[in-house]
């Protein structure tokens, strides 16, 4: 079907929302409650639109596409409430771009940035909190915390760990974990959903902090998780080939098998890539020690291993076992190679066991 | 924890379709068990007997202030300092406490006898100032009765301190007992004419009852005005869900103590009107949810259903008919935005009374994803008349397109604060005379609780009081609640106060209210303390302008309009405090 954006024509699927419609047609519209995985909220009201022929205003996150419909992003109204939303937020709490951790992906920031908004107009006098670093993972900053409702939505509903919610009210109100303990003592398993979600810097993970480096410093590489069978698919981020963080690949998370979630070995297990003591060359015994080879030297002698087992003792003297933790793929070329080179069908798997 | 409790834990856990909405219920029987507050323990408990994580119950015990974590002084005392009762000298009643009891307010004495807080408006307009004691008001408090009050507390009493509250009614249909002794009992409501509609209504097809309640035009009186026999008409016509009534008797727009009226003085006039639209709606269970500070109002409340019950006009088989219907009363714990619609069903619910997206609404998705109708009290007690009467007879009272009779809750600054029915439509001068007239010289009225715009003297004369005149003339008729202010008040003040209330009661879910309500405050106040400049006035202006429209649910509204209003039309007065 076709609406109209701001004067343009644009395609929208049935089912669609406006913000999707205006997404996938690049037209901008900030939403900083709404997130693919946690859904419509109606929170930060920062993504309202006008409909002609509707009164007042309506949130393009929860607002189904209709055919025909006209529908207005950029007129006087809405850039006022949007710079109310940006100002407000910004009077709220301690917000300092120059030492967060989510500077360059801050999507406060963000909008603060496309409204022009260079410093913040309203101030009131509210007390610093202190920070929560009692968990070994995440980095709680409650006054960066705009009140999104993404981390709660993403722990009571997506991963369903159940420890973050709102508490008190008004301007008082506030995410806390069980009954306001800090993280580190709480039900909490540190699978950093909710940092995955958090659009500000209220969440952020330890790890490139303390390497000290910056999200937008990092690149991501898609790589699957090598820890158990889901085959969860992962964003490791790095930076001069160093390990920084791991994320969840967002991408069509629909289409993962973690759909876009982690595990805490997913999430924090992976700096074992840098590990001083990891193995970086095959090694091979010789004189009863183990002695450091190239890859040609080492698969030449398991090579010819094989094949002296095979010509003597026959292909069913060799057994296969492969693991759960590499992909379907890797266990598919395994199994071949066990049935039609060496020829043998003893492969089993380590999940059997 | 003992057996008792355990039992009464089950109890409260069978009542409901659903388990969540003991959550409410079993917070505030274990904090009754603990005298006065909820540890981690009761905590778990009431997470466990609900069925829901320590997290979500912890967020619903912080949501409502009636939920304490702290220990409060075997006697708490709450001082309602909002704004009917700061027009009645309620200040005075909180420094006069602080220098008796030598504590300010959030502290406990020594002994632990006593502890003091100042709260949001507590529905007794007309008698105030209040001060909740437990569960019991004490009303019209004077320093004088004050220490009767603190006396009698130290002996360990709570002493009877009869309220002057003044009330009349010319219609005779909502308060038509309200003098009546005991019209609380089943008895004395049958022999004023009680229970003569609902058999009336059972011989007739649901249906017809709808179209005489729409063809009144029965507009609904807790603020919106909307018709209520059209929002009937939204239900789904062959839904398969069950249908759920919910009587919306949360009474918290300052101003406001209508309600309070029908369920404490004639809660039978309530069970008939809402058995009545149960029955028109197909509902078989409806809900009272009715405010928590209101303990005493949802006893009687109880105790008449279960009159009711007794006599066949609740349960199954009503009268030996088909019909089925019965009443829940669910105590709300103090939370001003459950009187919103959606905010309700969620409390009622078990969780935070957040309001929420609409659509859908709820006569589509409602109370545990149902098709639900919210009425209010006084809507709800409307309809024996309607049924009993006929349409064309509640026509004839009232205004076009504004029938039927209206309780105005008068306070502040008249003579005989209190309650009065009277027929839409009429004059306000009239009700202020009927209230006894103003003390002193009119400067400002509000006349539709605190949500709408305020009028200046002159804009309020020869003003009719029915919706579509008041909307006419800039402001609106919300739930009648009049609050008067003679020469004596300052407006600043009063829009400071109000914000403050809305700051307070803000749930805190979208940007506009949770925010805009505080800076708006925060501005108010440095105008107030005359520590503001000109700049904060305008600021004022353009965060209202820019609040009113963008928020999730009316609240955002509900202060932006009546600030604006008190700014732009008592502008002088913000002004001298800048310069």
């Amino acid at each position: 079907m076709k609406i109209t954006i701001d004067g343009r024509s644009v395609d929208a699927q049935p089912g669609q929302t406006v913000l999707d419609a205006a997404r996938a047609a690049g037209i901008w519209i900030p939403a900083l409650c709404y997130h693919p995985k946690t859904g419509k909220a109606g929170r930060c009201r920062a993504c309202v639109v006008e409909v002609e022929g509707q009164r007042g205003l309506k949130e393009s996150c929860a607002l189904p596409v209709r055919e025909g419909m006209v529908v207005r992003t950029d007129t006087p109204r809405i850039h006022s409430v949007r710079r109310m939303i940006v100002e407000l937020l910004l009077s709220e709490g301690h917000h300092n771009c120059i030492s967060c951790q989510a500077n360059g992906i801050c999507e406060l920031q963000d909008m603060a940035y496309h409204l022009g908004i260079d410093r913040p107009g309203l101030r009131i006098d509210s007390h610093p909190t202190p920070l929560d670093d009692s968990s070994p993972g995440i980095l709680r900053e409650s006054d960066k915390c705009i009140h999104c409702g993404r981390c709660v939505a993403a722990c009571q509903n997506g991963v369903v760990n159940q420890v973050l919610a709102f508490a008190h009210r008004g301007s008082h109100a506030r995410v806390v974990c069980d009954d306001d303990v800090p993280m580190g003592q709480s039900s909490c398993v540190q699978c950093g959903e909710c940092v995955q979600v958090c659009p500000v810097g209220a969440l952020t993970l330890k790890q490139p902090r303390e390497r000290k480096i910056r999200p937008y410093e990092a690149r991501p590489t898609k790589v699957t998780c090598p820890y158990c069978g889901v085959g969860c698919q992962i964003d490791l981020y790095t930076k001069d080939n160093r390990y920084a963080y791991a994320m969840a690949h967002e991408q069509d998370w629909q289409e993962q098998p973690n759909q876009g979630m982690l595990c805490v070995k997913g999430r924090f297990g992976l700096d074992f890539v840098d590990a001083p003591d990891r193995l970086r060359h095959p090694l091979v015994r010789k004189n009863g020690e183990l002695v450091e080879a190239s890859w040609d030297e080492a698969l030449d002698r398991v090579a010819a291993g094989f094949k002296e087992i095979k010509e003597k003792h026959g292909p069913d003297a060799i057994g296969f076992l492969t693991s759960a933790k590499v992909t379907n793929e890797e266990n598919y070329a395994f199994s071949r190679f066990a049935r039609a080179v060496i020829g043998t069908n003893n492969i089993d798997h380590c999940a059997r066991l | 924890m003992n057996t008792k409790t355990r039992q009464a834990l089950a109890r409260i856990g069978s009542r409901y379709p659903s388990r969540r909405s003991a959550l409410l219920p079993a917070l505030d029987l274990l904090q009754r068990e603990a005298r006065g507050h909820i540890d981690h323990e009761s905590l778990v408990e009431a997470a466990r007997v609900a069925g829901v994580p320590l997290s979500e119950a912890y967020g619903v015990q912080t949501y409502y202030t009636m939920f304490r974590r702290q220990p409060v002084g075997r006697y708490h005392l709450q001082v309602d300092t909002n704004i009917p009762a700061m027009l009645a000298g309620a200040d005075k009643i909180v420094s006069h406490l602080q220098k008796r009891l030598g504590i300010r307010p959030g502290e406990r004495t020594e002994d632990g006898l006593f502890s003091l807080e100042t709260v949001e408006d507590l529905a007794a307009c007309g008698t105030c100032p209040v001060i909740q004691v437990g569960d019991r008001y004490y009303e019209n408090m004077t320093p004088a009765r004050v220490d009767k009050l603190l006396a009698a507390l130290r002996k360990g009493k709570l002493p009877d301190l009869p309220a002057q509250a003044h009330f009349s009614s010319q219609c005779n249909i909502l308060l038509a007992r309200r003098g009546v002794e005991r019209a609380f009992d089943i008895k004395v409501y049958r022999k004023h004419g009680g229970y003569g509609a609902l058999p009336l209504a059972l011989q007739k097809k649901p249906e017809e009852i709808v179209a005489a309640v729409k063809d009144a035009n029965l507009r609904g009186r807790g603020g919106a005005g909307f018709p209520a026999g059209v929002k009937w008409g939204f239900l789904p016509k062959d839904g398969n869900k069950p249908v759920y009534l919910i009587c919306n008797a949360d009474e918290g727009e300052p101003g406001t103590f209508k309600d309070r009226q029908i369920m404490e003085h004639d809660p039978h006039l309530l069970i008939e009107g809402m058995t009545i639209a149960g029955y028109a709606i197909g509902a078989r269970l409806g809900f009272i949810y009715i405010r928590g500070e209101f303990a005493w109002i949802a006893d009687i409340l109880e105790r008449a259903i279960e009159q009711a019950r007794q006599e066949k006009l609740l349960g199954e088989n009503i009268l030996g008919t088909s019909a089925h219907f019965d009443i829940v009363v669910h105590r709300g714990a103090g939370a001003y935005v459950c009187g919103e619609e959606t905010a309700l069903i969620e409390s009622l619910e078990g969780k935070r009374g957040n309001p929420r997206l609409k659509p859908p609404f709820p006569a589509a998705v409602g109370l545990y994803g149902c098709p639900t109708i919210v009425n209010n009290v006084e809507t709800l007690a409307n309809v024996p008349y309607i049924v009993q009467h006929g349409a064309e007879a509640y026509k004839r009272i009232g205004t076009p397109n504004n029938f039927g009779p209206k309780i105005f809750g008068i306070s502040g600054h008249v003579r005989r604060p209190g309650t009065y029915e009277y027929p839409l439509g009429t004059p306000l001068d009239e009700l202020l005379r009927a209230a006894g007239g103003v003390v002193g010289r009119l400067k400002a009225v509000i006349v539709g609780g605190l949500s709408v715009p305020i009028l200046t003297a002159k804009e309020a004369r020869g003003l009719v009081m029915d919706y579509d005149s008041c909307l006419k003339a800039g402001t609106m008729l919300g739930s009648g609640g009049i609050m008067v202010m003679n020469q004596s008040v300052r407006i600043p003040r009063v829009a400071l106060r109000a914000i403050e209330f809305y700051a307070h009661e803000s749930c805190g879910q979208c940007t506009p209210c949770r925010q805009g309500s505080r800076v708006v405050a925060e501005l108010l106040r440095r105008i107030c303390e005359r520590r503001g400049a000109a700049q904060d006035i305008e600021r004022v202006l353009e965060l209202c302008a820019t609040i009113k429209g963008s928020t999730l649910c009316p609240t955002g509204d509900a202060f932006a309009t009546p600030i604006e209003a008190m700014v732009k039309k008592f502008r002088p007065e913000f002004e001298a405090l800048v310069r």
